[in-house]
């Protein structure tokens, strides 16, 4: 007996979405910002993201690219609205709480570029835990 | 006692108000939906993988085969990109030609994306009305290109065939009649209390939203974004093309936007008949290779080609952005959240003009 049309496993489907030429550039590209193995992170995207929203995160990254407010320079290194708002991986919440940490770090004296790093630690942790 | 319940309503894939398979899971609070998910994969037809390899000939065939509705203009940009590789110039009368072609189906687009909206919200009269007008629509485009859909009617360097002079008076008579019915449609459609009151401030997409979403189109139009890849195509230019928007951000103003549109359509078309230049059709020219990438509007917005071709002419690498796989992607994640039934789902999923059969290319 066949099975249902529906209710099927959708992960190789995602997973030929993202390796199609585009996508895999764009998930290269998000790897090796927030340091992460492609493949940690093509599976984070495959259990937390629907087959739409994989389909348009070339065209999200796009907007990210020409439409994202200036909140200052860590909230540009960090991603802040990026990774919230147009590729959406992280809930605002933990991104707030990740920016301020970082904020705060740079207030202290700690250098941008470190404390960026360490802000990139937290958002990996983030998309682990 | 009454009491609120949390549940997954998955519509689809077949649906009555669907043209095309799609499941959308649609996770309610009682009557209110949370959040959304939609699954797709019924009808993946894997044409940019056929595409790769094939000399631009075959390509250009199937690159209208991608989508029934709005195959005219994947014709067009997928011709235009290898002009735009290859520098192959377009005569003059062959460009108008291509408007009118490409105005003629986003008229008979936008008239079937809205007698989908008029049967979902149950008004099938006005639908129907619509469908009707929508066959005249078909019958020009077929007397300008021989076909109905699938009308490969451009090729590199021009169009397939000219439009004679006697087909051009046919044409602005029709063209008075669609408008005349077509008004009167807008109208019951604008002053309909019905209509409102399943259409106004149900599924709003805030400006801001459907930037984050990159929507493109009548669903962007709709929330005050004047974005138009017709503004930097040179022949809409020299037309005076102007984009038309509306701030409402509801299914009414996206309607209503697609009606406006039709209208501007009508104008465009009796602009290059009047200013249609004499001359050839067909200037020639040969595809070389060389890589781009090219837009056009579609009737439900930006469609991009990023195409690769070698010196033959054959496609090494094609990808193709269709604007519906935005627009679902902002209608689900954003319009149909806090709908406050379930039957506004559908009504508000049909008014982004969704195109199963360009998502899944």
């Amino acid at each position: 007996m066949s099975g249902y049309l529906y209710e099927k496993d959708l992960v190789p489907q995602k997973y030929r979405i993202l390796v199609s030429v585009r996508h895999d550039k764009l998930v290269r590209e998000i790897a090796s910002e927030l340091e992460m193995p492609v493949q940690e992170l093509r599976r984070y995207l495959i259990e937390h993201l629907d087959m739409i929203l994989l389909e348009n995160l070339p065209a999200r990254a796009e907007a990210a690219g020409t439409k994202l407010s200036d909140n200052g320079e860590v909230a540009t290194a960090l991603g802040k609205e990026k990774y919230t708002l147009f590729i959406p991986i992280l809930p605002v919440a933990a991104m707030d709480s990740i920016f301020r940490d970082v904020n705060e770090r740079v207030r202290t004296g700690i250098p941008v570029a470190e404390a960026v790093a360490y802000g990139r630690a937290q958002i990996r942790e983030a998309l682990r835990r | 006692m009454k009491r609120t319940v949390d549940v997954n309503i998955p519509l689809g894939p077949i649906h009555p108000c669907f043209k095309e398979p799609a499941r959308l899971k649609c996770e309610a609070k009682g009557e209110r939906i949370v959040g959304a998910e939609v699954e797709l994969g019924y009808m993946k037809k894997g044409i940019e993988r056929i595409m790769k390899g094939r000399p631009w000939q075959e390509v250009m065939f199937l690159a209208e085969r991608v989508c029934g509705i709005c195959s005219v203009i994947h014709n067009m940009v997928f011709i235009e990109a290898m002009e735009q590789i290859s520098s192959i110039p377009v005569p003059p009368r062959a460009a108008y030609l291509r408007v009118i072609a490409n105005e003629l189906d986003r008229m008979q687009s936008h008239l079937l994306a809205n007698f989908s909206y008029c049967y979902t919200i149950e008004h099938e009269t006005l639908g129907m009305y619509l469908l009707d007008l929508r066959e005249q629509v078909m019958d020009e485009l077929e007397r300008l290109t021989g076909a109905r859909v699938t009308c490969a009617y451009m090729i590199p360097g021009g169009v397939r065939c000219d439009m004679p002079r006697h087909n051009a008076e046919i044409l602005s008579g029709s063209l008075d009649r669609i408008e005349r019915d077509l008004r009167r449609y807008s109208g019951m459609f604008a002053d309909g209390p019905m209509i409102a009151l399943r259409s106004r401030g149900v599924g709003i997409l805030t400006k801001e939203a459907a930037q984050r979403a990159h929507a493109v189109g009548p669903t962007a139009r709709a929330s005050g974004i004047t974005t138009d890849g017709r503004l930097i195509h040179p022949t809409y230019r020299q037309l005076g093309f102007v984009p038309l928007s509306r701030t409402d951000c509801d299914n009414y103003a996206r309607v209503m936007v697609r009606f406006d549109e039709i209208i501007q359509s009508i104008s465009l078309i009796r602009k290059c008949l009047q200013d249609l230049p004499k001359g050839v059709i067909r200037g020639g020219g040969v595809c070389k290779g060389g890589e781009t990438r090219y837009s056009g509007e579609a009737p439900r917005g930006e469609l991009t080609y990023f195409i690769k071709s070698d010196e033959y002419g054959r496609i090494v690498d094609i990808q193709i952005q269709t604007p519906s796989i935005m627009n679902i992607e902002a209608c689900c994640h954003e319009m149909i959240i806090g709908a406050d039934s379930i039957a506004d789902v559908t009504a508000t999923f049909v008014s982004a003009d969704p195109c199963i059969a360009c998502t899944e290319r």
